[in-house]
């Protein structure tokens, strides 16, 4: 979470290096990767099967001379690439973007490891595999502090710790922390590209496949062992029939703690007893529903963590006990973490650090004794840190296959005791330094990994990674030629090192080059985006500038807004802007109310006796009221980055005060069912009908808190409804009361035929869809956020009492929601997307309800107050509308260029993929649906009903 | 212009004057409408009072740079030690450069009808003065109490230094105990942690009440009509009410370091506020005394502008 001054030193100095060096270099890598791979599609697939054969046949003594004679031979491997490169290169230009399409177009057949034969194949079994069988156990957001500290469940697994018969490590996976970009960090051991963040909730999308690709499991079935696959069907969609038998469960039906795990566990006796597989994969999700659900401090969570714990003990007593599992490893290991909300996809460290253990009887006699359970961590750095890119290398040289080519990985050193000559340690780092430096010849065709080459260089601190890594290839090679000549042993260990250091800033080298991309699509959208600004220029600057300071503030904050778009931690904490912002715009209103008190006074000389009273007051100081109000709000969620942790009124507060929480959740119902009331005052059938409706919204929402939060509900609230409503009536319940609360719609027209409306409620901001719109965002947010709508309403209140023109009530509405939005907990972290209102009343996972309702959860306070503001406006003359949707969306394009702009400009930044890109998603979320859907669409339909 | 009775609120007096005519007079013509009070307040036109005016920011920012690193190393300590300091500083300063309460008014070119009426008491119309700025008209009132109707004739000039070492008794006392904990609740307001750092929040507000006002209540006391127009943020532009301004807005503006990342101990809380603010009342100080002298922030009918008032 806390990033040092260091890093945000050598951020900025990276990315000047970066900018210098390695961009360019990007493009040329993609092009020609492109052209490889189009290559390796259109080769003869013979090459594998002799390949395998040879495996075989390969002698395991005779590998010193091999060592040498591929040394001596490395530059005529990379002449050959690039020849073929070159050849590739002509048709490739003109199509080779992704990746991923060429290798679906071109290929048929889906089993075979493309690019695993590209191994040199004579050193594959150089050394002997420690193990045959791997059985691999991902527990979804396992963090690491949940299998390692005090706290945690999996007393068994510690105690493997133990005795060392687990070897302990604290994977570090890079953000995007959502599980199908982190499984394909750990199959195919690179990292993986933004675009599977949208690819992971468009679950259906079977486009990122890893079929084509090379990963340990493809791998494993070359060499002809069988896979099998049970839990997260993430895995069936990257490796489409791979799996021999296979058992998938939906990642996304989070309200589900246990059936998606049984599921499961169910398979895991009959698999442990066959003897046909060589890989067991086992993906169990209920600990990461829990966190989505309840968070990791949920009760749910330790129950959760002994069932695991239970798992790894069956598997292992297995592995002592029967026969054919004595040479299996079992890597338990989580995708990634959570933070402390129990959300994860950001990159904070809760998120980046997930557990990995490596489990085998065998690992006891290296001897590794170490201490378990250790104190909670605030780091969660536990034991020693790797990548999570190291698990691929590391299965290749414990069972013994090539390593995967596009893998970034380390081979974990601690397991090099495994063998005992240390020229087969040396052998297992040899073959990792060259796949690794394949690939960063493939990166940096510009840099000669040649040792002729001036290697004095390398007595001067070599500034760029990229030279380090050289040099410290170099080193490698002057070492090599001695070992492999005279054989000496001693000389091995400093090999090791050696090895080590190169592998160690290779893999950074890597790590921070690894992405391409298509700059023309960036300009282009960029280009489309101004094109709508300047389309929206002329009416908004029209307003502006006859507007004085409000066109002034609307101007400036725009600019301010741009310009934080460019800073990685004002990105982050967007929500201090807007709170910001929020005072002075209140500031801006308190001036002008002060200065005109007579205005709104005597537009209100129509109220009742009841305003007349307060009214005056709450002009000259609704400011204040605003200000008192937007207080309480914006310490009601901590979200961000630097101060997320800090105790609020949502998570710290009100679940400790369950009276007062609960007291307010039902003063919000009861206020919003009075000013559905209100409309149709006459008709007490309409009053019936909206007191069912409201009462059996609390009742919803009392149930879903009593099956997923129950902590929030004991003493206060005696009944338990949850246990009524459970499963299946829960869901039929939610739509019921989802279709209540629109019917009260059609109903108030009927109800309203022939009826005036009460009079004096024309300031209220309330109509019956806006009414009815709140009890639905209602239903759809937190029990714990409800009573912010009692401060929205209070808000909404005061500015129709104020008399604002048409600009600033538009920037009133802009601010306000966006400073709404990141009140209801929202951030501009992955992390921060609520997935805990997804559900309501759906049944299977479908992409549609499930998306809508995600986004009426996480936007509910910005629809609340476009519907808000429409209220307000409703006396509004139609230009006057134009000039608002104007404003807005000049607002929208001017913002969204701004975001657009520093991703582009910024894209070989540091954060690019932690900071940057996930902005870049929200401003797509607001743009699309929020500006085109809720705000534009909602506003043409109001205009034609304005016109007819 | 007679005003109604005022309300049992605080609420001002509601003024009936029609809207000014067209928005585009931003000249001087018209510049008197609604209510009126004290108009902007001049440094006092004696060398010394100028050389101090003009000096005096800067050894106060001069003070602060040279005790920053202690303020960052233990904010509480030292802000608590500075408010003794500061408060001398600032006292003698107002004495020295500023015209005390009612021993001054400055009266616009075109006649200003001043108005300075709390609970009922009748407007006081000080007489025409001279040219703009130059016409310094000092007269005897009694300091912290409101002005008296009768006090509307002009004596000699010569601040009674009795009337000025009270009036910097009064605004110190005032300052302190009104000004301080307004202060507090609007940072509060305005985002500053309400559950903790209470103490920081607390030394924070007094430094900018010194900062703020205590050249506000050395100069006008307690005159109802200039703390409305205080808190309408309608002063006229002078060198008290630009430093006020000015140390409110920097210290808003403040806050904006305190989100990066940059993991640097001056970013803590009240530490950026406090400069801003330091940095704003020095800014606001000299522009209030020449740039932006006698103007006010002024909208008319949605347009706004810095409408002069000489």
């Amino acid at each position: 979470m806390a990033k040092s001054v260091r890093a945000s030193v050598s951020k900025r100095n990276k990315a000047k290096l970066r900018a210098t060096v390695f961009g360019p270099v990007v493009d040329a890598r993609t092009q020609r990767l492109s052209a490889k791979l189009q290559e390796l599609a259109s080769q003869p697939k013979p090459n594998a099967e002799r390949s395998g054969m040879e495996l075989d046949i390969t002698k395991t003594n005779d590998h010193i001379d091999k060592v040498d004679a591929n040394v001596s031979t490395s530059n005529e491997d990379m002449d050959i690439d690039r020849s073929s490169v070159k050849n590739a290169q002509a048709h490739s230009n003109k199509s080779g973007r992704i990746q991923k399409r060429h290798k679906k177009s071109r290929s048929s057949i889906v089993f075979q490891p493309r690019l695993a034969m590209f191994e040199d194949n004579d050193n594959i079994t150089a050394v002997p595999k420690a193990f045959d069988k791997v059985i691999f156990m991902v527990v979804d957001a396992l963090r690491s502090d949940f299998v390692y500290s005090n706290n945690s469940g999996f007393l068994f697994t510690q105690s493997l710790i133990r005795s060392g018969a687990a070897l302990p490590f604290t994977a570090y996976a890079s953000s995007p922390t959502v599980t199908m970009p982190r499984l394909k960090a750990m199959t195919t051991g690179s990292i993986p590209s933004f675009l599977d963040v949208i690819l992971n909730i468009a679950e259906s999308d079977t486009s990122s496949t890893l079929a084509y690709q090379d990963t340990w499991l493809t791998q494993l079935k070359a060499r002809g062992g069988q896979l099998v696959m049970y839990g997260d069907d993430t895995w069936l969609k990257l490796f489409p029939g791979l799996f021999e038998r296979q058992d998938g469960t939906t990642s996304f039906f989070v309200s589900d703690f246990s059936e998606v795990d049984n599921n499961v566990t169910r398979h895991v006796p009959k698999e442990l007893l066959r003897d046909d597989w060589s890989a067991f994969i086992m993906h169990y999700l209920g600990l990461d529903h829990i966190g989505h659900k309840a968070g990791p401090q949920s009760p749910y969570m330790l129950a959760k963590q002994y069932e695991m714990d239970s798992v790894v003990s069956r598997i292992y007593t297995s592995m002592e006990k029967e026969k054919h599992l004595q040479s299996t490893v079992f890597v338990l290991c989580g995708d990634h973490g959570m933070n402390d909300a129990g959300n994860h996809g950001g990159s904070s460290v809760g998120e980046t650090s997930p557990a990995l253990l490596f489990i085998s009887p065998k690992f006891q006699t290296l001897g590794s004794f170490r201490k378990s359970p250790i104190n909670p961590l605030k780091d969660f750095q536990y034991y020693r840190t790797v990548e999570q890119t190291d698990i691929t290398p590391t299965l290749a040289g414990l069972l013994g296959f090539p390593i995967p080519l596009n893998s970034f990985g380390v081979f974990i050193p601690e397991f090099l005791d495994l063998w005992e000559s240390s020229l087969k340690k040396v052998h297992i780092l040899l073959e990792n330094s060259k796949q690794l430096l394949r690939a960063m010849r493939e990166a940096f065709p510009s840099h000669n990994f040649e040792p002729d080459l001036n290697s004095s260089h390398c007595e001067i601190e070599p500034l760029l990674d990229i030279e380090v890594a050289r040099c410290s290839w170099f080193q490698v090679l002057r070492l090599l030629p001695d070992s492999s000549g005279i054989g000496k042993e001693e000389l091995y260990p400093e090999l090791e090192s050696a090895l080590l250091r190169f592998l160690k800033v290779a893999q950074r080298v890597m790590s921070s080059a690894a992405s391409n991309y298509n700059l023309r699509n960036l300009l282009l959208g960029l280009g489309l985006n101004a094109f709508v600004a300047a389309l929206s220029l002329p009416a908004a600057y029209k307003l502006l500038s006859t507007s004085g300071y409000a066109g002034a503030f609307f101007a400036l904050s725009i600019i301010s807004y741009g310009g934080m778009m460019f800073a990685s931690s004002y990105v982050e904490e967007e929500q201090q802007f807007w709170n910001w912002t929020f005072t002075a715009w209140v500031f801006y209103l308190h001036i002008k109310s002060a200065m005109h008190p007579h205005c709104s006074i005597s537009s209100k000389h129509r109220l009742s006796k009841h305003h007349n009273l307060y009214a005056p007051v709450l002009t000259r100081y609704g400011a204040v009221a605003l200000l008192v109000s937007h207080r309480v709000l914006r310490r009601w969620n901590q979200t961000g980055q630097k101060f997320a942790a800090e105790p609020d009124i949502a998570r710290s507060f009100l679940p400790s005060q369950r009276l007062v929480l609960w007291s307010l959740v039902a003063l919000t119902y009861a206020y919003t069912c009075m000013c559905l009331f209100a409309h149709r005052c006459h008709s007490r059938l309409w009053r019936l009908c909206c007191f069912i409706v409201t009462a059996a919204a609390l009742i919803l929402k009392l149930a879903f808190v009593a099956s997923d939060f129950p902590e929030l509900l004991y003493e206060t609230v005696p009944i338990r409804s949850g246990g009524i409503l459970d499963g299946g009536p829960l869901i039929l319940f939610t739509r019921l009361v989802m279709g209540g609360i629109f019917s009260l719609i059609p109903v108030s027209m009927y109800f309203s035929k022939g009826q005036q409306r009460s009079l004096g409620k024309e300031d209220f901001p309330s109509t019956v869809f806006h009414e009815a719109l709140t009890l639905f965002l209602i239903t759809q947010s937190k029990a714990t956020n409800i009573p912010i709508f009692l401060i929205l309403r209070l808000h909404a209140h005061i500015i129709s009492l104020m008399k604002l023109s048409v600009l600033e009530l538009t920037i009133t509405s802009l601010i306000v929601q966006y400073m709404t939005f990141f009140a209801f907990g929202g951030s501009n972290a992955i992390s921060s997307v609520d997935l805990s209102n997804a559900y309501n009343g759906v049944g299977n996972y479908n992409i549609i309800p499930v998306g809508v309702l995600t986004f009426v959860s996480n936007w509910s306070g910005p629809i609340w107050w476009v519907s808000a503001t429409r209220v307000l406006r409703s006396k509004q003359a139609r230009h006057e509308r134009q000039a608002y949707l104007a404003v807005i969306t000049f607002h929208l394009a001017t913002t969204l260029i701004s975001v657009m702009a520093a991703c582009t400009a910024l894209r070989t930044h540091l954060f690019i993929w932690t900071v940057f890109s996930p902005k870049y998603l929200y401003a797509i979320a607001w743009a699309i649906f929020n500006h085109l859907t809720v705000n534009f669409v909602g506003e043409i339909l109001f205009l034609l009903k304005a016109n007819g | 212009m007679p005003s109604p009775p005022s309300s049992p609120t605080p609420a001002p007096p509601i003024i009936t004057t029609p809207q000014s005519t067209s928005p585009s007079t931003s000249s001087s013509t018209t510049a008197m409408e609604s209510e009126k009070s004290a108009p902007p307040v001049p440094v006092l036109p004696t060398p010394l009072a100028k050389a101090c005016a003009s000096l005096y920011p800067l050894a106060v920012l001069a003070f602060y740079a040279a005790r920053f690193q202690k303020v960052v190393d233990d904010p509480v300590a030292e802000l608590a030690h500075q408010v003794p300091i500061l408060l001398a500083a600032q006292v003698a300063f107002v004495v020295v450069c500023l015209p005390a309460k009612g021993t001054a008014e400055v009266v616009s070119e075109g006649g200003v009808g001043v108005e300075g009426k709390v609970g009922g008491s009748g407007a006081g119309n000080s007489g025409t003065g001279g040219g703009a700025g130059s016409g310094v008209i000092l007269r005897p009132g009694k300091v912290g109490r409101r002005r008296t109707p009768n006090g509307g004739h002009a004596s000699g000039s010569g601040s009674g230094s009795g009337g000025a070492g009270g009036a910097g008794g009064a605004a110190t006392t005032l300052t302190i105990l009104l000004a301080t904990p307004v202060l507090a609740t609007l940072l509060i307001l305005f985002g500053a942690p309400f559950t903790t750092h209470h103490l920081q929040t607390l030394l924070c507000a007094v430094h900018m009440a010194i900062l703020s006002s205590v050249a506000l209540v050395y100069v006008h006391g307690v005159d109802g009509a200039v703390w409305r127009e205080v808190w309408g943020v309608r002063r006229p532009g002078d060198v008290v009410w630009g430093g006020a301004l000015g140390t409110c807005v920097g210290a808003w503006l403040g806050a904006v370091p305190i989100p990066l990342d940059w993991d640097r101990p001056w970013q803590a809380y009240p530490i950026t506020i406090l400069t801003g603010a330091y940095i704003g009342w020095a800014v606001g100080m000299a522009l209030g005394r020449t740039l932006l002298y006698g103007k006010r922030i002024r909208f008319v009918e949605g347009d706004g502008e810095l409408k002069k008032v000489e």
